[in-house]
């Protein structure tokens, strides 16, 4: 191989690498958990974090563990804060999560263990010990 | 008035008996008080959960 075709070669890989990079921040930046709720296989969960409906993809997975993580960081520094859990401030988030962010077809589970889906722009339940 | 006595206190003992039967469940009984407990603490960080969303769009 030429040094000039290595030259070339090392461009392309190189250029590869930034374009795709780019393309993968813009899937990731704006609002990937509205993205992944619309979906239709992730969902509202009344404990604060995003969850699975059914199974899913190791792919699908790891960007929902993702989102849950740095919740749980956004959690904790607040509920230190607070001088609360962090499990209160996740429920607590929970509740506005459910009120605020399922929107019409879209799923959400509750304290039971079970998933629903909001029936078009219906009510979404939600768990006794919300404040209303 | 010995009969009358005892007519009397037919009636009465069957209610007695009816207060004290006590059957045991047969679930074990289960206080929940968490859950009152929660509804205030959740009350006090309903606003605080209102602005880690809002701020945090990427996220939730």
């Amino acid at each position: 191989m030429s040094r000039r075709m290595k030259l070339i070669l090392a461009l392309g890989i190189g250029l590869a690498a930034v374009t795709g990079g780019a393309a993968y921040a813009f899937v990731q930046g704006g609002d990937e958990a509205s993205q992944l709720r619309a979906t239709g296989q992730v969902g509202e969960q009344w404990d604060g974090y995003l969850g699975i409906v059914g199974s899913a993809s190791a792919e699908l997975r790891a960007r929902v563990d993702a989102i849950n993580i740095r919740r749980r960081a956004v959690y904790t520094e607040r509920a230190a804060a607070r001088q609360a859990t962090i499990e209160a401030m996740a429920v607590s988030a929970g509740c506005e999560l459910l009120s605020s962010r399922v929107g019409p077809g879209q799923y959400y589970r509750l304290p039971d263990g079970s998933w629903h889906q909001r029936q078009g722009n219906g009510p979404v339940q939600l768990p006794s010990n919300c404040p209303s | 008035m010995e009969k009358a006595r005892c007519l009397l206190a037919a009636p009465m003992l069957a209610a007695l008996a009816g207060c004290v039967q006590v059957a045991a469940p047969d679930k074990p009984i289960e206080i929940n008080l968490n859950i009152n407990i929660r509804q205030e603490v959740l009350l006090r960080l309903q606003q605080d959960a209102k602005e880690l969303i809002e701020q945090n769009e990427d996220i939730f």
